[in-house]
């Protein structure tokens, strides 16, 4: 029984930081599906996480701050697949300026409003919502699978990753199916981040940017070959990572440094380990993932 | 299909490439329902290019292109695939991760984003039947062999509604079983009111099946034939003009083989890209001085084969030994050092980096063993390339990304022949050259062989390249290998025969 | 449509980086104008950056950087991990001053030499293994480069920092969270004072040459950096390597060369050249390290980005790029301080992140640029139907 209740204390622990790198590697997993590279996933991260300030202060209401969120890094999302589908230009150089550009603008969107109201916490989800949104996750979860594997947009969102000169001649709107890829998949990595403030921390500012907590979602997509269901228990394990790592730092009396560490040097693992093993080629990536896409090339 | 009228028109396309290449230069042609017209030319003719942009892969410069009088905007494949007109390729665009029921909804309008594939996999069913061949829609293209996704593509044309069915070399390979059967099939889908393009270089099967023949030469059309008029030299003629009179297709010398093996393959296994054996148990041995042509039909295993003997593919079973040093699995760095040069498949990709200028790419090959360049020397076996080979560039420096095709070309096939010390391992060596140059390459490589006395193994799938420039010939078929054969006294039908066997 | 250019285009280069520039510091006045800094205030304030000697410091610490970034980048490794490789570079220089070889006093000369030597040596060795890691994930694991990178920075950050708590702290700060300052004996700096003599303009000219001799051993450092630099990519054989490694990996390959090598090597030198800059800015400029370090440093190896890119990977640009990305961040400091322009930000609710709207404009001006950069190559035809 006590076994029990522990262990239900550590999923409820758990779960904010869950639903927050669920979600965000979720949404990134889709857009790197149709073959484009997110280097700029940090920055819409943070960027997403201020839109989500924003919005529930704005509107006094979380959920308004969810989907604020969502809507913003979507536009971002729209932005990046249409520029990288129709001009020959280098993806990470792309992503990587939206990253910075993210960081600003996520400060720009968050920290006033930040400063007026001082505490979020009357602009957050309640305790008893954890549920709620965790089944709203899994859920999306499904969807996505469901999206990607069953659907005829799904197989079209796959043959652009894998082979977007291929999938154009089979008569797939490569642009077209970019897009609507971007707009969802950055809509969930905006919906997602919005939990880091309203749910998880309860908490914003400035530093937030410094966390890196983009780019750990941007690896556990990676480890789990950017499959939904893959995504679950290994977003779990970060997130348990990050969140005990004050636990962790206090049971073993460590620097929190030290704790800080762990998350990453377990992302560097994670990516090591599916590289050596088999696991690597069930779980490879897309392809074409952050090739260019030019069609009018002659080769011999 | 139906029985309605169908009139396609392409007028005064023109087509130039980056480098100012003119692939096509004012090209109209007709189409009716229930034709079968062959689009013939030589290599770089705008066969495929013409094709292409009939199916939106490419847009032209100028031209237009109209259905039933009405001019399409034709922007890309779906655009084309709407009014019914779809090209199967001689590469199979399938996407290898997906099944092929997924891979053949993705053309089908009326399916909707969000529904699945059951729809595909009942058509597909349905026109394999129809057309005769075994196709599961739940298999992943991966796992299928080259025929087999060559017959998806042509069941997708079918699920599609093909009106206008454009088939560019994509029956050439096929085994002459299943091709036969395809020109039946396609002789009924012409009588139901479909209309239809090959592209072949088997110029007598053209004939055999077409009602007319386009023959296009450097971008133009030259000529028309109906099938009464057309005979294999009238068609010759068009194709090649006056130089057809200059090209030699005559042996060269054979050279006198020394007894010293320079190559030696024993038992070989080479995995493809797909993780199934490409390469099945093939010995063979090459003595210095010999010159041996693999023929065989493309994806047999030849590009597999001369990537493991370069070192540049692990060898699952058996050795190599070059010069009598054991080099299996040793890498392609170590192969190199020994002196062996080495003309890969797409060598515009793999041979050549595009950024640098000339000498650059000269230097990462030849220099190799101290830390700071020699530039004097290289700038010296530079101008010889560029002189033997007649490169047409201002000076070394230049940029080769600005080189035309052929001239990129000549800086590969120049630069490794000059390379070549003890050995040349080649595929397609002659590839995207016009055919003076490539004649002349022939000959060089002979010379080589004869006066330097390197040991030469090619694959070509060209069997007059082979015939001309062999003095042993082996063909490969299905990873396995075939010979030695005598060119002297071996006819070609025989080596056809294994070929496609 | 888009199509590849047969011929290069004239003044491209140039084009494109004025155009970046242009659209990155206009979106960054815009932004200020909403907020209701007058623009024409906000664009005297970065012009006047440019001609201030006070951009000196990280013009030379950003030219380093830039071409450290540079040849990795030649070689087409993103390499985005400067700011750590800088940190790791500053453990062997903050262990051998502050902690091995400490003093209050006076040294011999041979001691300060064999110190410094040392310290530079080593930051130069720690910054290259810390480049070579990367490479080497790269290289054996096939892993992405830019996450790696990435990674491998916020390690540093956080191994930095427990060696400051921990064997670095300081015994003369008070109990600061900091290490010791450098002594005297191990600093790289040359001290000058030069009187005013009430010419505005002569006293501006005379500020520059303060600088340069303030800077001095960080001046040859960079003429170092610079000779090597070019001299790798025009004489060596690696150097050619790196660059054929860059255009199509697939040729050196089939060229006989060993792609994990050079992409290791590469990674190395990179981060050899950071190790060495970051020795020179301890020794001669930052003097010790403080916790946490994320959150104070200048953002160095990030801006480093920033000067390559802007660079086209030209050798010669890299020093133009390096001085308007340095006046740039420093228009974004002057403008902070500017009371005028803070009264504005903290109207508008930023007072403490007024340095935060520079991202703004460094990401705009990536951004313009990442995307006008395919005109160089490519050219748009507009196909009327």
């Amino acid at each position: 029984m006590n076994g029990l209740e522990s262990i239900l204390g550590v999923i409820e622990g758990v779960g904010a930081a869950f639903i927050t790198f669920y979600l965000v590697a979720l949404g990134h997993s889709i857009f790197e599906k149709a073959g484009l590279l997110d280097l700029a996933i940090d920055g819409i991260f943070f960027m997403s996480t201020g839109a989500a300030v924003l919005g529930a202060v704005v509107f006094g209401n979380p959920i308004a701050g969810s989907l604020i969120a969502a809507l913003i890094a979507s536009l971002f999302g729209l932005l990046m697949a249409y520029l990288l589908t129709t001009l020959p230009i280098s993806h990470g150089a792309v992503g990587l300026s939206l990253q910075f550009l993210g960081y600003g603008l996520g400060i720009v969107l968050g920290y006033p409003v930040r400063q007026q109201v001082g505490a979020l916490y009357a602009f957050c989800y309640s305790h008893e919502a954890l549920l709620e949104i965790s089944a709203v996750a899994l859920l999306l979860g499904l969807l996505t699978y469901y999206l990607i594997e069953k659907t005829k947009l799904g197989a079209a969102i796959r043959a652009s990753g894998e082979s977007p000169h291929a999938a154009s001649a089979l008569g797939v709107n490569v642009l077209t199916t970019r897009l609507v890829a971007a707009a969802i998949g950055f809509a969930i990595v905006g919906f997602g981040a919005s939990f880091f403030p309203l749910l998880w921390q309860r908490y914003w500012d400035i530093k937030v940017y410094t966390l890196g907590y983009g780019w750990l979602a941007f690896t556990i997509a990676l480890a789990a070959g950017r499959h939904p269901i893959f995504l679950i228990p290994m977003a779990f394990l970060f997130g348990g990572l990050v969140e005990y790592s004050v636990t962790i730092q206090s049971l073993l009396k460590l620097p929190a440094d030290v704790a800080k560490l762990i998350p990453f040097m377990g992302a560097l693992g994670a990516m090591l380990a599916y590289s050596f093993t088999r696991l690597g080629r069930i779980f490879a990536s897309p392809q074409s993932l952050g090739k260019i896409y030019y069609k009018e090339e002659k080769t011999v | 299909m139906g029985s309605q009228q169908l009139e396609l028109v392409l007028k005064d396309i023109t087509k130039t490439f980056p480098g100012g290449v003119i692939a096509l230069q004012d090209v109209s042609m007709k189409l009716k329902n229930g034709e079968f017209i062959a689009l013939l030319g030589e290599n770089g003719a705008g066969k495929s290019t013409l094709m292409k942009i009939l199916y939106g892969i490419y847009t032209p410069d100028k031209g237009s292109i109209i259905l039933n009088d009405e001019e399409l905007s034709i922007r890309k494949p779906s655009d084309a695939i709407r009014r019914g007109i779809i090209m199967v390729s001689q590469s199979p665009q399938l996407i290898d991760r997906l099944t092929v029921a997924e891979n053949l909804t993705l053309g089908l309008e009326n399916v909707k984003p969000f529904a699945g594939f059951s729809r595909a996999s009942i058509m597909i069913k349905e026109y394999s039947m129809k057309v005769g061949v075994k196709i599961k829609p739940d298999d992943k293209v991966w796992s299928l062999t080259y025929t087999q996704k060559q017959l998806v593509e042509i069941v997708r044309a079918l699920v599609l509604g093909a009106k206008i069915l454009i088939l560019d070399e994509a029956l050439t390979y096929l085994p002459l079983e299943e091709r036969k059967k395809f020109y039946v099939f396609l002789q009924e889908f012409k009588r139901k009111g479909g209309a239809v393009v090959v592209i072949t270089h088997k110029i007598p099967e053209a004939l055999e099946v077409a009602d007319r023949i386009v023959v296009l030469r450097k971008g133009r059309v030259s000529g028309e034939l109906t099938r009464e008029e057309a005979t294999l030299e009238k068609v010759r003629e068009l194709m090649f003009a006056e130089a057809a009179r200059e090209i030699t297709y005559e042996r060269l010398p054979s050279s006198v083989k020394g007894e010293r093996p320079v190559i030696k393959a024993e038992d070989l296994w080479v995995q493809g890209d797909f993780g199934v054996p490409a390469v099945k148990g093939v010995s063979i041995e090459v003595k210095e001085g010999e010159v041996a042509g693999i023929a065989g039909v493309v994806g047999n295993g030849q590009r597999e084969l001369l990537e493991a003997l370069i070192g540049l593919r692990r060898i699952d079973k058996g050795r190599v030994h070059i010069d009598g040093v054991d080099v299996t699995n040793k890498g392609i760095g170590n192969i190199r050092n020994m002196g062996v040069g080495f003309i890969p498949d797409l060598p515009l990709r793999y041979g050549v980096s595009q950024d640098n200028n000339i000498i650059e790419n000269i230097a990462v090959l030849f220099h190799r063993e101290k830390f700071v360049i020699d530039w004097d020397r290289v700038q010296g076996l530079t101008r010889d390339i560029i002189k033997t080979f007649k490169i047409l560039t201002p000076s070394e420096f230049y940029p080769v990304k600005i080189l035309s095709g052929g001239n990129l070309m000549k800086v590969v096939v120049g630069r490794e022949l000059n390379y070549s010390r003890r050995a040349l391992i080649a595929y397609n060596p002659t590839r995207a050259l016009d055919e003076i140059t490539a004649v002349q390459v022939r000959r060089i490589i002979k010379d080589k062989a004869m006066n330097e006395r390197i040991a030469v193994i090619f694959a070509s799938e060209d069997l007059d390249e082979v015939y001309q420039l062999s003095d042993t010939i082996y063909v490969m078929n299905s990873g396995k290998i075939h010979g030695p054969f005598d060119p002297e006294t071996t006819p070609r039908d025989e080596i056809e025969r294994l070929m496609v066997m | 449509m888009v199509l590849r250019r047969t011929r290069p285009l004239k003044h491209g280069k140039l084009t494109t980086i004025t155009l970046s520039l242009v659209a990155g510091i206009l979106l960054y006045t815009f932004i200020l104008a909403a907020i209701g800094v007058s623009p024409l205030l906000t664009l005297s304030i970065i012009s006047s950056s440019f001609i201030s000697s006070g951009v000196i410091k990280d013009f030379i610490v950003l030219t380093v950087l830039g071409y450290a970034l540079l040849v990795a980048f030649k070689g087409s490794l993103w390499n985005i991990g400067a700011e750590g490789q800088f940190y790791m570079g500053a453990v062997p220089v903050i262990y051998l001053t502050t902690v091995a070889f400490y003093t209050m006093g006076s040294v011999s000369i041979a001691q300060s030499i064999l110190v410094i030597t040392g310290s530079v040596i080593l930051a130069i060795v720690f910054g290259a293994l810390w480049g070579a890691i990367a490479g080497a994930i790269k290289a054996y694991a096939g892993v992405d480069e830019v996450p790696v990178t990435l990674i491998l920075n916020y390690i540093a950050y956080y191994l930095v920092n427990i060696l400051i708590l921990g064997p670095f702290q300081g015994k003369y700060v008070y109990g600061y969270k900091r290490t010791d300052l450098i002594p005297e004996a191990y600093q790289l700096g040359i001290k000058i004072q030069l009187a005013s003599t009430g010419n505005p303009i002569i006293d501006g000219v005379l500020s520059y040459v303060r600088e340069m001799i303030i800077f001095g051993w960080w001046l040859l450092g960079l003429a170092m950096v610079v000779f090597l630099v070019w001299w790798f990519f025009n004489k060596t054989s690696l150097g050619l390597k790196v660059k054929v490694l860059g255009s199509n990996p697939d040729y050196l390959v089939t060229a006989g060369w060993d792609v994990k090598k050079v992409t290791i090597a590469t990674f190395a030198i990179s981060g050899a050249i950071v190790g060495f800059m970051s020795a020179l800015y301890l020794l001669g400029y930052l003097l010790r390290l403080e916790y946490p370090i994320e959150g104070q440093t200048a953002g160095y190896g990030y801006l480093a980005i920033l000067v390559a890119w802007l660079s086209l990977l030209d050798i010669t640009l890299v020093p133009v790029s390096a001085y308007i990305i340095s006046s740039l961040t420093n228009a974004g400091i002057a403008q902070s301080s500017s009371p005028e322009v803070k009264q504005f930000l903290t109207q508008a609710g930023f007072a403490g992140a007024e340095l935060s709207f520079r991202w703004v404009m460094i990401g705009s001006i990536l951004l313009t640029y990442s995307v006008l950069r395919f005109l160089s190559d490519y050219e748009v035809r507009v196909i009327r139907k």
